[in-house]
């Protein structure tokens, strides 16, 4: 008796359709994800300058970052660490995002809320507003190093002449090339604003009406209404910011030529990674670097996660029930 | 259903074409009928401005009609991603067969990914007397010779003759035995050619720095290396001892030298600061033939890059004396080099050796504004330079090139990228505002590079 295979039921079809079709995407993430992670995982653990073969090395990539570092904590003096260079970036890349991080946050959420106001031409000024942020980011960046030259850029004299403030060298002053690029940062503010606008637009209007008539004014609905319910758009926003301050590269490198400078005040954490992978020709060193920073992120993104349970409201969640 | 059943071979098929791709035959391997070909990556060092790539392709295709079994490609990458072009493509195993022209500098970076040619001159009997022998040194390593040498680019003094008219000074000699023409006069000269925007030069009490349309002097386009090697330090353009385990960048003649280099930037301003540079390229030229520099230390490979379409006269001077009596005029050497992944290598060795042949260097040197390496063209090359530069004093180019920098300014060391990042940080510091001193600032250099000397002979012992 021959045996007969049992059709696959419409369920089994669907099912196997459904991963036919994502299986162009699979084996991209396969092929070109996942398959790199793993491959610069090891190369974490070599000594690899792209020209000849890995060579093992333990954990002496990962020995340099931390080696000193407690002498390094005890006396202050930079000389100690086996990588003083890493410590530098890891200081610039939290001192932009501890700037950036919130600015944008206020910033773009400030714009959304006069976005979301029902005045005339308001489609017109969303668009202003959400233009720079679709510009390529080596034009921006080369044409905000222009604005901030000190000679003859436009934002000086204007500080000069209207504001009556003596503007910084900005790019050319370690001081002030960090916050230069917040600035610059908070220019394409607009990728930020359309989600919080999204957001603002889905806010219940019975909401408002319900605090009206309990008297709440203006500021008390944005505080208990508006707020309370942007706090999962706010939380979005926060995580993506977050993850994007800490892999933060083009601006640093088109504003500073690759060098990180001057002194190296710009030298951002991926800029280094950078340095050391096609500069220096230590692709192990880098692929350390890179897995630090993933595991950094991990566990940044981890905790604000976690923390969101104090502060972020979902509408329609009832806690502790 | 027909239609999904379409959806899902569309997406197999997909699938299917980017891995065809990727295990795609390489290319480069084969040229047009099937001849070998040798792919010539342009673009560490100069040979990437449009009327040089024109100029290329005129020499690829005399090359690919006079020859049958080699057909060249000359292949420009823009100098800020070519380092990372070349070592994506040495990675992917697609490495082109010649590389260059290309400095002592780029060699050194990364001097293990050049084949050694000692072998090809050795099978071929190749006769090296004809070129310089100075080229030849600079290019051959204890383990390698790294490349046939191409040209040599002596640097000296350009400068604004409009300029100095305009402010009634007399010119800078072209005597190299004129013993008045130090670092001294020409600070000189420099604060008399340094004017803002209403005119007064910077020895004028009604100078205004932050108005400046005119600098007296530049010497933007080298690094730290470069501005110190003329100063007289017994290691010249290097800054390790001789054995390299030692960091001497702050010796005596250095600091001395950065020292006139700060005085320059912070308190005559006859040399522009970042802001300044800044503003000048934002001319979109650079900064001698914007007119807003009237004298300008650089080598030859700028006269084939920069002097075109001048709206005023030029003319070239010899590096000034340093304060020791001596002169010293830091020159860079050129190359093709052969990537030792790189197939095909005896044709890139063949190709190697007709760009620097007697009958075809003069005409590659023009490309790249070199001087040929081979002393026996050298009559040839004058002439073309004398037809090229009409009036330009040509006895400057070769008469400097009796004072060249030893050790090269771009000489190698160990770990050179790190040891070149340590110094073009202190470079940065000297173009901005900040309270280090020279002194100062090479201290803190050295106690880097130090550091990076001592890590790297603890891992070869």
């Amino acid at each position: 008796m021959t045996k007969t295979r049992r059709p696959l039921s419409l369920r089994q079809r669907e099912s196997l359709l459904g991963y036919l079709y994502i299986l162009p995407w699979v084996v991209g993430f396969i092929v070109l994800t996942i398959g790199p992670m793993i491959a610069s995982l090891y190369f974490s653990f070599t000594d690899y300058n792209i020209i000849s073969p890995p060579v093992w090395n333990n954990f002496a990539n990962y020995r340099k970052i931390f080696d000193g570092l407690p002498q390094f904590i005890a006396s202050g003096d930079t000389t100690v660490l086996g990588d003083p260079l890493f410590w530098q970036s890891i200081k610039v890349t939290v001192k932009f995002a501890a700037l950036s991080l919130p600015l944008g946050l206020v910033f773009s959420f400030f714009i959304a809320v006069l976005l979301n106001q029902k005045i005339r031409g308001v489609n017109i000024w969303r668009t202003i507003y959400f233009l720079p942020s679709v510009l390529a980011g080596v034009a921006v960046t080369l044409l905000w190093v222009r604005i901030f030259n000190p000679r003859v850029g436009i934002l000086n004299p204007f500080l000069e002449n209207v504001l009556g403030i003596e503007g910084p060298g900005w790019f050319t002053d370690p001081n002030w090339a960090v916050p230069g690029l917040v600035i610059m940062g908070l220019w394409s503010a607009g990728g930020s604003m359309i989600i919080y606008l999204a957001g603002l637009q889905g806010v219940p209007t019975d909401l408002y009406d319900a605090a009206k008539v309990d008297g709440a004014g203006v500021v008390q609905r944005f505080l208990h209404v508006t707020l309370p319910q942007m706090t999962p758009v706010i939380f979005y926003n926060l995580v993506l910011g977050m993850i994007g301050s800490f892999q933060y590269f083009t601006e640093a490198y088109v504003a500073s030529g690759g060098s990180g400078g001057p002194a190296r005040a710009t030298l951002f954490y991926n800029l280094y990674l950078y340095q050391n992978a096609f500069k220096f020709f230590e692709m192990g060193y880098a692929s350390t670097m890179a897995w630090i920073l993933f595991i950094v992120i991990l566990i940044l993104t981890a905790l604000v996660f976690r923390s969101s349970e104090l502060w972020v409201f979902y509408e329609g969640e009832l806690k502790g029930r | 259903m027909n239609k999904k059943y379409a959806l899902l071979v569309l997406s197999v098929l997909l699938v299917l074409s980017l891995l065809l791709t990727a295990c795609g035959p390489k290319p480069g391997a084969e040229g047009a009928d099937d001849r070998t070909k040798v792919v010539i990556f342009v673009g560490l060092g100069t040979g990437t401005d449009p009327h040089q790539i024109s100029m290329q392709e005129e020499l690829a295709a005399e090359f690919n009609a006079s020859h049958d079994d080699i057909e060249i490609e000359f292949m420009i990458v823009p100098y800020e991603e070519a380092g990372q072009r070349l070592l994506a493509m040495i990675a992917g195993d697609t490495a082109p067969q010649l590389v260059g022209p290309m400095g002592v500098g780029s060699v050194a970076e990364g001097l293990e990914m050049w084949e050694d040619i000692s072998p090809y001159i050795a099978a071929d009997n190749f006769d090296m007397s004809d070129f310089y022998s100075l080229s030849v040194d600079l290019n051959t390593y204890p383990d390698k010779v790294v490349g046939l040498p191409l040209g040599l680019y002596p640097s000296f003094l350009f400068y604004n003759i409009d300029a100095f008219d305009a402010q009634g000074l007399d010119y800078p000699p072209a005597d190299f035995n004129d013993t008045s023409w130090t670092f001294d006069r020409l600070r000189q000269d420099a604060l008399l050619l340094t004017l803002d925007a209403n005119g007064n030069n910077a020895a004028s009490p009604d100078f205004d720095p932050e108005n400046i349309v005119q600098w007296g002097y530049d010497d933007s386009w080298i690094d730290l290396r470069g501005w110190l090697a003329p100063w007289g330090a017994e290691r010249v353009g290097s800054p390790t001892s001789a054995d390299y385990k030692t960091a001497v960048v702050n010796s005596p003649e250095w600091v001395m030298g950065l020292e006139w280099i700060m005085n320059g930037i912070w308190v005559d301003h006859f040399i522009p600061d970042t802001a300044g540079q800044q503003a000048i390229e934002a001319t979109g030229a650079d900064p001698f033939s914007s007119g807003m520099v009237a004298m300008w230390n650089s080598h030859t490979w700028y006269m084939s890059e920069g002097l075109y379409d001048l709206s005023f006269e030029i003319q070239i001077a010899p590096t000034p004396f340093n304060p020791e009596g001596t002169r010293i005029a830091r020159a860079h050497a050129d190359i093709f080099a052969i990537p030792s992944g790189a197939k095909n290598k005896d044709a890139a060795w063949e190709v190697m050796k007709w760009l620097t042949s007697e009958e075809n260097i003069v005409r590659v040197c023009e490309i790249y504004g070199c001087i040929p390496a081979r002393q026996s063209v050298q009559a040839s090359y004058v002439e073309s330079l004398n037809t090229r530069y009409p009036g330009l004093d040509t006895n400057v180019i070769f008469e400097s090139l009796n004072y060249i920098d030893i050790p090269n300014i771009e000489s190698w060391t160990p770990e050179p990228a790190r040891v070149m990042d340590v110094i073009n940080n202190t470079q940065s510091l000297v173009m901005i505002e900040q309270p280090l001193t020279a002194q100062e600032l090479l201290d803190q250099a050295n106690v880097e590079l130090q550091k990076i000397l001592d890590e790297y002979w603890a891992e070869q012992e």
